[in-house]
């Protein structure tokens, strides 16, 4: 099978052709407190055929992705945990972090609730080493969680920004070997959960759903992203429905792209399947078989290894008519 | 008289006194019989009786030309035909292996036209025999329907065999205690089961852009995925648009990361800038009323690789150090302790004037006895001097 990404409408529609990746622009940096984020462009990858080949990463390790939306509930913690379990299953270490101080949901979405007891504040306090607080997934032994707090402890003022800094360089100086991907669930809102959780962050993915209060939201975070100096930001527009796109009741996902103007990293229909999946703590893309969305999550995953972005979207069409003669291959 | 012999692999005809006989008449021309069917037996239920009785009407048909031809017609006697079955030999009719074999008698044929009569008389015998073959054909159909049901019987019982195996397995996973309750009372590890009934080694990676439920159009432009057909529609934004959309946000919104996370009613640091400023609700996560970690101890914890961490390590040499004061205090006691018991043995000398010695041998020993419990009473007194005086004070 063929990828899903044909050239723009200037070459002969074809899969055969290579593409390269969208690749920003460098800006200076002027905070201090960050560590230093050399926004070095990154390889020019060229996504050729993909068949049954590994993705190749681009980029420098670890890969330190925030994954934010500004407003709640449309599905950042949902699309951490499958991004991060699909780059697992291809072989990427992931460090995957809840951010979210006093709302505490990755844990759950990934099963592993029963399994943390320590947190990043007691490794703050001493009462527990980091490899202590890590909780290693024994389905795929290269993923790890870290939650930030337990529900009712809080974390100290000031340092929150700083304590995620020493985190992602002591993962990097562990003597199991730096992770490749760290990948950060930011809470809702721009307050100083938002704040804390970007601040080790060298690129960010921005999800959002196709309706205006969600767009607003978005555009706001990613101007303090860009404010903050994150300017590899790509989007993954959520709960799409292709239906209602159809019948105009809905944006699409290139009016979505129009009007926050940041490339695309996925397009995640709405499947019902999330739901149950989240109760059963049992990730999308592990389904068999695997659903739209969960399919849709493992392409992501893949563009995000090899910092590539979509080139086109799916619009639903009307199904094709079979004829008298359908069953004979007509 | 004629007889009318019919023999058929299972089922014999043969003349029987118990059984009804019903006089035929073979006529030269035509003959009508009508075969009612008492019984048919079946494979499952063999008949009682082990014989199958046939009764053959048959009636008598006027001969025409037939008979002109063969010489006068003769009314012939009525024939006995009675058909038994043979329960011993209950193989399956078998339609090819039918025997008709038809012998009939008469007494008025004459030398001259026996040929001729006897093809006539054959003939005669054969035609009625018509609808007898014609309904045991329709008895072989039957036979072949009795086959079909069977095997149809066959099937649902394989699939009501099969259902009830899947129902028993179902009720033996609700039945208490099995497995399932285990999980239950969280005994054992749902996820970890999950994992394992779906098993690790199918979990294996596939391709999402080499899916076999993604299928492509031939002009490769339409997708099919789960029963719908998508068409790609590829993206419009260019870098130009890109760069605008960010030199509008960065016009929208100006933001400094701030420095400095202070409470709610905190006073501002003279020399902070104040856009650099949090504030923080009280009620919030990262409201603390004390910072008790120290910045430096803290990143040393973070990056505490081996060994025992900080705060346990501690808690464990306070622990240490409040024992070893608590067997001190122990020590003193039990010498604090010998002393009252010497008290009590001097007290016990008094009474006996033999023990005056021992009171010498410890002279010391009364003396801070005696100045111990003195000076409690006159601590006691003082105390009791004061508190009445403070009473009309509180009043």
């Amino acid at each position: 099978m063929l990828s899903l990404k044909p050239l723009p409408l200037s070459h002969n529609p074809s899969f055969l052709h290579s593409l390269t990746p969208f690749t920003p622009p460098p800006f200076p940096r002027t905070q201090t407190l960050k560590p230093s984020k050399h926004a070095s462009p990154p390889s020019a990858i060229q996504s050729a055929l993909q068949w049954n080949r590994k993705p190749e990463l681009a980029g420098e390790t670890p890969r330190v992705v925030v994954i934010t939306s500004g407003k709640g509930g449309v599905g950042k913690t949902t699309t951490t945990a499958n991004i991060g379990i699909s780059l697992a299953r291809l072989g990427f270490s992931v460090v995957a972090v809840d951010c979210d101080v006093g709302l505490r949901n990755l844990d759950l979405l990934l099963g592993l609730e029963n399994r943390v007891n320590y947190t990043l504040v007691e490794v703050l306090n001493g009462d527990c080493r980091l490899d202590q607080a890590l909780v290693r997934d024994k389905r795929w032994s290269n993923f790890e969680l870290l939650c930030i707090s337990k529900p009712r402890s809080k974390l100290p003022l000031g340092f929150g920004g700083k304590a995620l800094v020493w985190l992602v360089d002591s993962l990097k100086q562990r003597p199991e070997g730096c992770p490749q991907f760290i990948l950060i669930d930011c809470p809702a809102g721009i307050d100083a959960g938002f704040i804390t959780a970007i601040t080790p962050a060298n690129e960010a993915v921005l999800v959002t759903t196709p309706d205006i209060t969600s767009l607003r939201d978005a555009d706001r975070v990613t101007g303090l992203l860009e404010c903050d100096g994150i300017r590899d930001i790509k989007m993954i527009v959520n709960r799409v429905r292709t239906d209602m796109i159809k019948g105009e009741d809905m944006m699409s996902v290139l009016d979505v792209q129009e009007m926050l103007g940041l490339a695309l990293l996925g397009a995640i229909p709405e499947d019902s399947e999330v739901i149950r999946s989240t109760n059963r703590g049992y990730p999308l893309v592990l389904n068999k078989p695997p659903t739209l969305a969960g399919l849709a999550f493992e392409q992501a995953a893949w563009r995000l290894v090899e910092q590539d972005s979509m080139q086109a979207v799916l619009v639903e069409e009307e199904p094709k008519r079979r004829g008298l003669f359908s069953f004979f291959g007509g | 008289m004629e007889m009318a012999a019919l023999h058929l692999p299972s089922f014999s005809i043969q003349p029987s006194p118990p059984f009804p006989k019903h006089r035929v008449s073979l006529n030269t021309t035509q003959l009508m019989t009508e075969f009612v069917m008492f019984q048919c037996p079946s494979r499952r239920n063999p008949p009682k009786s082990g014989s199958l009785m046939i009764r053959r009407r048959l009636v008598r048909a006027v001969s025409d030309s037939g008979s002109s031809t063969e010489g006068a017609a003769t009314d012939s006697p009525d024939e006995n035909i009675v058909v038994t079955s043979d329960s011993a030999n209950d193989s399956p009719p078998d339609s090819q292996d039918e025997k008709v074999l038809v012998t009939s008698e008469s007494a008025n044929d004459s030398p001259d036209s026996k040929p001729l009569v006897f093809v006539a008389k054959l003939q005669a015998a054969i035609s009625p025999l018509s609808p007898f073959v014609s309904s045991m054909k329709i008895y072989a159909g039957s036979h072949s329907n009795v086959i079909w049901l069977s095997t149809a019987t066959a099937f649902l019982l394989f699939v009501a065999v099969r259902v009830h195996i899947g129902v028993t397995r179902k009720s033996k996973h609700n039945r208490p205690g099995t497995v399932a309750d285990l999980v239950r009372r969280g005994q054992l590890r749902s996820d970890r089961r999950g994992m394992y009934a779906q098993g690790i080694s199918s979990l294996k990676y596939e391709d999402p852009f080499n899916n076999p439920y993604v299928k492509l159009g031939k002009s490769n432009s339409t997708v099919e995925m789960c029963g719908k057909v998508y068409k790609l529609s590829p993206v419009t934004l260019t870098p130009e648009e890109q760069a605008i959309h960010q030199r509008r946000r960065s016009r929208a919104y100006e933001w400094k990361r701030p420095t400095m996370f202070l409470k709610e009613g905190d006073s501002i640091p003279p020399d902070v800038d104040p856009d650099s400023v949090r504030w923080i609700p009280a009620n919030h996560p990262f409201a603390t009323t004390a910072s008790d970690i120290d910045e430096s101890m803290a990143q040393t914890n973070v990056y505490q690789k081996h060994g025992v961490p900080f705060r346990i390590k501690a808690e464990h040499e306070a622990l240490q150090r409040k024992l070893g004061a608590l067997q001190q205090d122990q020590k003193l006691n039990k010498f604090f302790i010998d002393s009252g018991n010497a008290k009590e043995y001097d007290r016990s000398l008094k009474l006996h004037p033999k023990s005056n010695e021992a009171v010498d041998q410890n002279p010391s020993g009364n003396q801070e006895g005696n100045s111990s419990p003195s000076s409690s009473n006159s601590s006691s007194s003082s105390f009791n001097s004061t508190s009445p005086s403070d009473e009309p004070q509180k009043l």
